[in-house]
Order: C-alpha cells, then structure tokens, then sequence
C-alpha cells in the first residue's frame, strides 16, 4: 500500500513534468507545422519566460495571477522577434529550386540555432551563469494531501494552467479565422496562399502562440522548481523536440500523449534507476518508438515531395 | 543544389580545359598549394612561433576537418541529417583510450580499431533507423547520440564517467614518437589528408552521383535501380568510421577525454562546419571547419563576449550564404577542375559523369 501511493505521487509529478513538455511541443509542432523546419531557439523563450518572471516578481511583487499574462506577453513578443530576425529572411528566397533546397532548410535550422546561442550568451551575460533562486513567497512547493497522496501546489497549478491553455489552443484552432489560417498553412502553404491567407501573418502569429506557451511553461517550471538559469532551456527543450517526433510531427494529440508519456516513465525511472540514467529511458523510448512506428505515434504516411 | 535546375557553373563546355596538358598542370597546382600549406606553411609556423598555443589549434583544425568532411558525406552528400555524430567520434576515442590504456595496444592498432568500432556501432545503428526518412531520422541519430552519452557518463566502472580518462600515450609508430608538437601535428595531418582523400575518391565519382541521387528523391532513386537501403547504411557507417579515427586522433593527441567533449552541442558545432561551409561540399566542410575553429581563437581577445560574436559570424554568414562559403554547385565545378580528371564523353565528345 505504502509503495502504492508512493507510486501514484510519482506519476503525479511525472505527469506535472509531462505538462511542461507538452506545452512545449505544441509550441515545436505549431511552428513546424507552418514552416516544416524545427526551430532550436524553442528553448531560449522558455527560458526568457522564466528570467522575466523573475524580474517582474523581485522588482513589484505582484499577484501571481498578474505574472502569467505578463510572462505571455513576453513570450509573443519574443517569439515575433524570433521569427523576424532568424526565420523571415530565409523566407526571401522564393523560387521553387531554393524552397526545395535541403541547404537552404538547413540554414534555416541553423540560423535559429545561432540565434539560441547568442540569446544564452547575453542572458549569461545579464543574469550569470549560476542558478538563480526565486523568492520563497512565490514557490509553489506547499505539499496538498489529495486523500492518502501528497501533491505539490505547484503540480496542481502546472495541471491547471496547462488544461487551460490546451483548450484555450484548442479553441483559437478550431473556432477562429486566424486557426483556421494556421491550419491551412500547415497543411499547404502555397494553397493557403493561393486562396487568400496571408502566410507571413499566419507564421507570425503562429510563432506568437507556441512561444507563449513556451514562456509560460518556463516560469512553471522556475516555480515549481525554485531555481532557474540561462541554461535551463536545453534540457525541456529536446526532450518537447522529441515528443513531438514521437507524436508524429504534425499532430497536437499526439505531441501532448508523448510529452506525458515522457514525463511519468522519467519520474517513474528515477524510482529504479540512478538520476544519471534516466535519461536513457526517454531515448530508447524514442528509438523504440521509431522503429516500430517510422511516421510516429500519430504520424502520416509519408507524402510524395 | 537542385538537379532540376541546370547550373550554369556546371555547364563542361565553360569549364573544358583548353589542352590536355595546361588542364594536368592546373589539376596539381591545387592539391600541391594544400600540401604545401598542410605540411609546408602551418608546420613552418609552429617551428617559426614555438607556439604550442597554435600547434594545438592546427591539431584541433585536422580533427575537426575529419569530423565535418565525414558529416558531410552522410549529410551533404547523402542527405541524412544527423545530429550525433559527436557520439561516434566519443565512441572512437574511448575505444582508442580504452585499447591503449587498458591493454597497452599500440598506436598502428588502437587507430583503425576505434574507426571500425565506431563503424561497427554505425551499422547497428543505421539499421533499423534507415527506413526512417528526414527529420524522423535527425531525431533517432539524436536520441542515439544522447544514449551514447549517457552510457559514457555513468558506465563508471568502464568509462571512468565524468572524471574522464587520463595518461593516454601519445602517437607512436614502430618506434617513432610524436612527441613534440610539431610531429604529432604533422601525424595527425597525415591522416587528416589521407581521410579527406578517401573521402573525396567516394563522393566525386559515380558512387557520389548515386547518393545525391537518393538525396534529392530515394523513391525515385530506388525506381531507377539503385540500391537505396545499402546506399544508406554504407554512408552512414563510412561517416561514422571517420569519426571514430578522428576520436582516436583526439583521444592520442590530448591525452585526456571526458564524456563532454561529445554531447549534443558538439555535433551541432560538427553540423555548423558543413552547413556554413555549403552542404554537400566536400571543400565547403573543410574550409567550415577552419572557419569554425579558427574564428573563436582570433575572437579570444574579446573575452566573453567571445561566444556571442561566434554565434552572430554563424547567424551572418548563414543569413548571405544559405547555400555555404563554397555552395554545392561551385564546388563540385572546382574539384572536377582542379583535382579530377574533368568530364568522362560519350559518343560525339559529350561530357557526362566523371571520369
């Protein structure tokens, strides 16, 4: 009995972590979804998201409500910005013999890569390298019994805050214009284009949306972890990257089922293995995942190019 | 480069040299001009200077010259993206550091044998991954990479994880020992030449048409008769094999190696080389790796600001050159002019292929 209840904490804060990873990669899938190349600095607006929330909460104090339309904001400036200076001059390129190019989708890659380094080495920079405490009136460690479980605060906001904006996502996606632009773009660039959508804004403002969720799920983590740094983008950021390759690229479902799947086998790996290892768990279960489902979980047949 | 669309700098008739024997002098004065800098200016330096300061930055150049060209064939050439080819160069050096401490092998062994582990992991893991296609495939050679590091960090009673492995003699050959810097950078360097030899021999020829081929469309290309699969999986080990004998260098040259020196930032860098030097360009990979080693040691005086500025090169020089410092197109013209024999003819003189 004791082992389980213990257990079931451990997928609590697995399936906590697994939110986290998910809001990320709907980030990842809606940007490669629009533009079919995966954007790397994905990791430095989490980051970003979590250092402004930092700032605003050592310099006023507020309400944490009042935090995390802030960190949003931050994230869509953020992510226009990205999309300005390291994804929209690539796009100048229009004839088909560049469009088509592996070269030029790499530069791509690389460019958002460059520009992920250069953002780490200013916030270095500004904030140092070291991990960075946040005030303990804003820590969301207060243990919650449910019953016999215990449960941070924290899981319980990052559960809160993740339900809402997956239906708040789901809604822009499915019940507005600008959704619908981005589902077009997704599927078909040039026919969106053909039928009127204006894809530079649809790309804009899809960057917008994945990296507010991104932001957002970086000062989460900077709550509930206690301790942010420069750094900390990394890690979440290839481990949302492989959820979404797991889930199958294009689908939302099955980039957020990969990214909880993740999280609860790490968290439950940490139960058997040492912390080293953990990570071997979430890479043999992409490896495993691949070869038995090549298109991922929810994936596609493959297209004729 | 597209094949659809006809290149002009590839048009032979621009390109013919005008007699057999001007087109021989030109085709030397090239390869001569790199030995000579390889083995004539860069070793002159070392001995002018006294500098072990630049004998370690031309050693560290040759390693990475290796590591790109060798991505380059599997990512360039053939069109697999990977994104762990830092974990088969870590795989070669503790295999060499292994083999040479622990068992005391000498250098003429403990070299081929990290490349043919190396390889030997690159077969297994080419297998079942080589159905995958894209970015699919990206993200398997990335979770391959990090298993590779992860087993190298904690395996503790094998790797020694983090603390890494020390006292790894230095290059020796039948009696012969590098080591003063001058000789073991010129060691390193013969081998560096000899592995982008290869490398070139591979990819400008009929077999390196095959896999631009596969590259540009394998479907189509499997329609034609080419045998996609094993095109794949013997690319992907030729690249991983190169790795491995650059993490024997490594291992053998430095004489410490610790798990960090191949995570995922390193191949990312590996990648950096190829994409900012012009992908599928085999010169385009080795002048990236110069590029990208020699530009952080200028920056060095700038301090901190050192990462940034290499960071703001690599976004400039990808943001004008999408296509590389030495783009496909440019380049397969240069070494068909310049290190080939030129165009193979057909009935009436028409060049096609290489000869």
């Amino acid at each position: 009995m004791v082992f389980d209840v213990f257990f079931l904490q451990q997928v609590i804060n697995g399936l906590s972590i697994g939110c986290v990873y998910a809001l990320m990669a709907i980030g990842f899938t809606l940007i490669f979804g629009v533009l079919n190349v995966v954007n790397f600095a994905h990791g430095e607006v989490y980051t970003i998201g979590a250092f402004v929330g930092l700032m605003v909460i050592t310099a006023m104090a507020p309400p944490l409500l009042a935090v995390v339309p802030l960190v949003l904001a931050v994230g869509a400036v953020s992510g226009v910005g990205l999309e300005r200076i390291a994804f929209r001059p690539f796009r100048r390129f229009t004839d088909e013999a560049s469009q088509k190019s592996r070269a030029m989708r790499e530069a791509t890659l690389l460019s958002s890569l460059a520009v992920s380094i250069v953002t780490r080495e200013i916030m270095m920079h500004i904030f140092g390298g070291d991990m960075q405490g946040i005030p303990s009136g804003y820590l969301l460690q207060q243990p919650v019994a449910i019953g016999p479980v215990m449960v941070a605060s924290g899981s319980l906001v990052i559960f809160a805050t993740s339900a809402v904006m997956l239906g708040a996502l789901q809604f822009l996606l499915y019940r507005t214009q600008t959704g619908l632009g981005i589902r077009a773009v997704s599927n078909n660039q040039l026919g969106a284009r053909y039928v009127g959508i204006n894809t530079d804004r649809t790309i804009v403002t899809t960057f917008a949306v994945g990296s507010m969720l991104g932001a957002t799920a970086g000062i989460l983590v900077g709550l509930y972890d206690g301790a942010i740094s420069p750094h900390m983008g990394f890690a979440p950021g290839v481990k949302a990257f492989v959820a979404m390759v797991m889930g199958g690229l294009s689908s939302i479902p099955g980039a957020v089922a990969c990214a909880l799947l993740l999280g609860v086998s790490e968290s439950i790996a940490t139960e058997f293995l040492s912390s080293g290892w953990k990570d071997l768990i979430t890479y043999s279960l992409l490896v495993i995942t691949l070869v038995f489902f090549p298109q991922g979980l929810f994936g596609h047949g493959r297209e004729r190019a | 480069m597209d094949v659809n669309v006809p290149d002009a700098r590839l048009m032979p008739d621009t390109l013919a040299p005008p007699a057999a024997f001007s087109g021989r002098g030109r085709r030397f004065a090239w390869t001569l001009l790199l030995l000579a800098v390889a083995f004539g200016a860069v070793p002159a330096a070392i001995v002018g200077t006294g500098s072990s300061y630049l004998a370690q930055i031309a050693i560290t150049t040759m390693i990475f010259v290796i590591l790109s060209a060798s991505l380059n064939h599997v990512t360039g050439t053939a069109g697999l993206l990977s994104i762990g080819h830092a974990a088969f160069y870590g795989i070669g050096a503790y295999a060499a550091a292994l083999l040479s401490t622990r068992l005391g092998l000498p250098f003429i062994v403990t070299l081929p044998a990290a490349g043919l582990i190396a390889a030997l992991f690159g077969f297994l893991v080419a297998l079942p991954t080589m159905r995958l296609v894209s970015i699919y495939f990206a993200v398997a050679t990335l979770g391959i990479g990090e298993m590779i590091y992860v087993v190298l960090l904690n395996w503790v009673d094998v790797t020694r994880g983090p603390m890494g492995i020390r006292g790894i003699p230095p290059i020796e050959l039948f009696g012969w020992q590098a080591d003063t810097l001058l000789s073991r950078y010129l060691a390193v360097a013969v081998i560096a030449v000899a592995c982008v030899w290869v490398l070139h021999r591979l990819t400008h020829s009929y077999y390196g048409n095959a896999l631009r081929a596969l590259r540009e469309d394998d479907q189509c290309a499997d329609s034609m008769g080419i045998n996609v699969e094993r095109l794949k999986i013997e690319s992907f080990v030729v690249a991983t094999f190169f790795a491995g004998i650059a993490g024997a260098l490594l291992a053998h040259t430095s004489a410490y190696i610790a798990p960090d020196n191949f995570r995922f930032m390193e191949s990312i860098l590996i990648l950096a080389m190829v994409v900012v030097g012009g992908l599928g360009s085999l010169p385009g990979a080795v002048v990236g790796a110069l590029f990208m080693i020699v530009l952080p040691e200028a920056l060095r005086d700038i301090g901190d600001y050192r990462m940034i500025a290499v960071g703001a090169t690599m976004f400039l020089s990808i943001l004008l050159l999408p296509k590389g410092m030495l783009a496909e197109g440019t380049a397969l013209g240069f070494v068909r002019r310049s290190f080939s024999r030129g165009w193979a003819t057909i009935a009436g003189g028409t060049p096609v292929g290489w000869k």
